[in-house]
């Protein structure tokens, strides 16, 4: 019986070269720079863009929870490939490769990890920009199979990861809430918060 | 790998500038922006912030691998922050010049940002500044007491 994540990547890659166009579009929303300057830029956004004092603390909160789950679930993927490798799929299958040939695993997928990980934290504090903030990293995920570097599992489960990671995230943030406030207050006299 | 580098920040660069216009202008902070009309301000800071982008991959391929020249994970890091800071830093020279009649009032530690609603940064911060080192003491004790 045939692998479903195989069947669906398969279908997936192989829509390649039927529309140059989206093609074309598809290398530069899979590229390693796009996404992630995007979900920063968001960050920036929730820094900055709310008038109402009270609601800018908690999104202010919300950048600091965002930074650290998409470096923890980074952390979470190299510990899991650590003990876990998945070849990348123009390994084992004839594919239409879009972009560079990666060395790392494929499972789970350590860009959608980071992706997810910023946006879920940014949609923890402001849904209007969170759900940009997932569109955009859920684009990035299909891309990436688009493109021929990973298996739509791959995606899946780096944003399952990254949705552990963010909801621990919040919890634990409640804890080191006072050392948030006092950097947050410190950037307040510097007129930064 | 130098160039690549230098493309890179060009475009986080430009791109940061847009989206901080684009950010003050939601945040009502007048102070920082370089026009004062919201329409302006968020206009032109979107497309700021598509051009530098859009120069970035409309100049080159950018799909490389990081040993065949492009960026890992914690150079990209390092190196959008420090564009996005150079781009902080020019916002708030550039701001204070362009909005050098806009003199701060509110003294207030708490006002953070909001200060900037009002006053350009420069006066802002040494307003600020000032007011910390005159009452140190009692704004420490109070403002850091939870």
């Amino acid at each position: 019986m045939a692998n479903p994540d195989e069947t669906l990547f398969l279908w997936i890659n192989g829509l390649v070269g039927a529309m140059p166009i989206v093609d074309g579009a598809a290398q530069i929303a899979a590229s390693d720079y796009l996404t992630p300057a995007i979900l920063a830029f968001a960050l920036i956004a929730l820094w900055f863009g709310e008038r109402d004092a009270e609601v800018r603390l908690r999104q202010q909160v919300g950048v600091f929870v965002a930074l650290s789950s998409m470096g923890l679930s980074g952390l979470v993927v190299f510990i899991l490939n650590m003990f876990y490798f998945r070849p990348r799929p123009f390994v084992d299958l004839d594919v239409n490769l879009l972009f560079y040939q990666p060395t790392d695993s494929s499972f789970p997928a350590n860009s959608a990890a980071a992706a997810f990980g910023m946006a879920f934290g940014i949609w923890g504090v402001n849904r209007r920009l969170g759900w940009f903030a997932i569109g955009v990293a859920g684009l990035y995920g299909l891309a990436r199979v688009y493109a021929g570097v990973h298996y739509p599992l791959d995606i899946l489960a780096g944003a399952a990861i990254a949705a552990v990671v963010v909801f621990a995230v919040f919890r634990i943030s409640d804890l080191v809430m006072p050392i948030l406030a006092a950097i947050i207050k410190v950037a307040r006299i510097l007129r930064l918060a | 790998m130098i160039s690549f580098t230098a493309d890179y920040c060009i475009a986080v660069f430009i791109s940061t500038l847009g989206v901080l216009q684009f950010a003050f202008s939601l945040g009502g902070l007048r102070g920082l922006l370089f026009f004062k009309s919201a329409v302006v301000a968020r206009t032109l800071g979107l497309a700021t912030a598509i051009l530098g982008f859009a120069l970035f991959f409309g100049t080159g391929t950018r799909n490389i691998n990081d040993y065949e020249g492009g960026l890992d994970a914690p150079d990209q890091a390092l190196f959008f922050s420090l564009s996005a800071l150079a781009a902080f830093a020019t916002t708030i020279l550039i701001s204070s010049l362009v909005n050098y009649r806009m003199k701060a009032e509110d003294f207030k530690p708490d006002a953070g940002l909001d200060a900037l609603r009002d006053s350009n940064y420069a006066s802002a911060l040494v307003g600020s500044l000032m007011y910390w080192r005159s009452n140190w003491r009692t704004l420490t004790k109070r403002y850091f007491s939870g």
